[in-house]
Order: C-alpha cells, then sequence, then structure tokens
C-alpha cells in the first residue's frame, strides 16, 4: 500500500525546482511590498478621505473637495466634525487625539495626518 | 472689558469641554453596542440630547449641564473599552516593531547564489 502510494505521488508531485521556488517567493514579496506601499500613497489616502466625507448625510456632496473647510465651507458645527473623526478613526484604524482632531480642519489636513501618523503594525 | 474677555473664554473653555465630552460620550456608545446596527439609533439618541441644549446662553447653567453630563458619562463608562490593536494597550502593541534603521533582514540567508 505504501509503495502504491508512493509510486502514484512521485508520478503526480509536481517538478518545481528550488530556484522556480525561490523565484515565486521572491515574487509574492515584491507584490506584497507594492501593494503596501500603493496603500500609503498620498492620492489615495486622500480620495479615500474625501469619498468618506461625501458619506456624511449632512454635507452637499458636491461642495466636497480637498481644501474645502469642514466649518466654513461644508457648514458643519463641532459636534458634525467629532462625528467626522471618529468616522475617520474607523475607516483608518488610528487613534486621533483630542488636542489633533481639533487641528483638522480639511480633507487635505485629515489625509497629511493619517499619512504622518506613526503605524506600529505590519 | 475685562468682563467681557473673561466672560468669552469661559465660553470657549465650556465649547471645548462639551466637544471633548461628546466624543468621549460617541466612543463610548460604540464600547456599548455590539453592531454597528445598534450603535446608530444610539449615537442619534446621545446627539438628540446634545441638541436639545444647544441654544442655552446663561453660562451657570451650562456649567451645570456639564457638570451632570460627565457624572453620567462616568457612571456609564465602559469596563473593556475598545482600543485600536497598535495603540497603547491594544492587542497588537509593540508586536512586530519596526526594526531599528540599519538593520536588514536577509530572507534567504545569503545562500540565493548557490543554487
Amino acid at each position: 500500500m505504501q509503495s502504491l502510494r508512493d509510486s502514484m505521488l512521485r508520478h503526480l508531485r509536481t517538478t518545481l525546482s528550488t530556484r522556480q521556488l525561490i523565484l515565486t517567493k521572491s515574487v509574492i514579496n515584491r507584490q506584497l511590498c507594492t501593494s503596501t506601499h500603493t496603500h500609503s500613497n498620498h492620492d489615495q489616502v486622500i480620495a479615500r478621505v474625501i469619498g468618506l466625507v461625501k458619506k456624511f448625510d449632512k454635507i452637499d456632496t458636491t461642495k466636497v473637495t480637498g481644501l474645502a473647510d469642514f466649518q466654513k465651507d461644508l457648514s458643519l458645527d463641532s459636534l458634525d466634525r467629532v462625528e467626522l473623526v471618529m468616522a475617520f478613526e474607523q475607516e483608518f484604524s488610528i487613534e486621533i487625539p483630542d488636542e489633533e482632531a481639533d487641528k483638522l480642519k480639511c480633507c487635505a489636513d485629515v489625509a497629511q495626518y493619517i499619512i504622518s501618523a506613526p503605524k506600529q503594525d505590519s | 472689558m475685562s468682563g467681557a474677555a473673561s466672560y468669552l473664554a469661559r465660553r470657549a473653555a465650556q465649547r471645548e469641554k462639551v466637544r471633548i465630552l461628546y466624543r468621549r460620550a460617541l466612543k463610548d456608545t460604540l464600547n456599548w453596542a455590539v453592531h454597528r446596527h445598534l450603535f446608530y439609533p444610539d449615537a442619534d439618541a446621545l446627539r438628540e440630547r446634545f441638541d436639545a441644549n444647544k441654544n442655552v446662553e446663561d453660562i451657570e447653567t451650562i456649567d451645570r449641564m456639564i457638570a451632570d453630563g460627565e457624572a453620567q458619562y462616568n457612571k456609564w463608562r465602559h469596563p473593556d473599552p475598545y482600543i485600536v490593536p497598535w495603540a497603547p494597550g491594544g492587542s497588537k502593541f509593540t508586536r512586530n516593531p519596526t526594526p531599528p534603521s540599519g538593520i536588514e533582514i536577509v530572507y534567504d540567508y545569503g545562500r540565493e547564489d548557490h543554487i
């Protein structure tokens, strides 16, 4: 039984040399690296931030741009901004301290903060 | 003049306090709500409680309300709040930290050339 199994396995086993294995491994590594790089890309972050702000129901979606001020241009009050900051925290899985949350005035600020925030994962 | 300035300063401090109280209360609401669909009505109710006293002008009344709100927040604070995994106290905090600069990882232990 054992010898039968061995012979079958020998025929079925894919012949993959170690060099090929290492090549595929490095390709996978490279792909992983590029995916994390594009993730922290500035344009992508700002697109995600703007998409999130547009989903906020008290905001006129046509007015949302990268530099539109939350308070003046989008007419949000301070409590709305708190809700928005909490949405950012959940979307990007970060912790924004209270004093930093007050400084975030527009989408570009938020994106800048998210990119510069020290991240300890990965 | 100084009376007006101190009044304005006190109002600004109150605004700040209310903002921080709302932020903490909203986070705590998420701690108590097990699912998102339970969180949304709770958050709306919280917002309504804050909005109900939006137009109160008397400074002493506002102070009393803030103290009352903070007491309620402290009473209902969650014993085991959610912490973002890589924030201090989170489950991933200082796990697999980034190696110091100048150290690099060689994945194949230098055997790449001998195959």
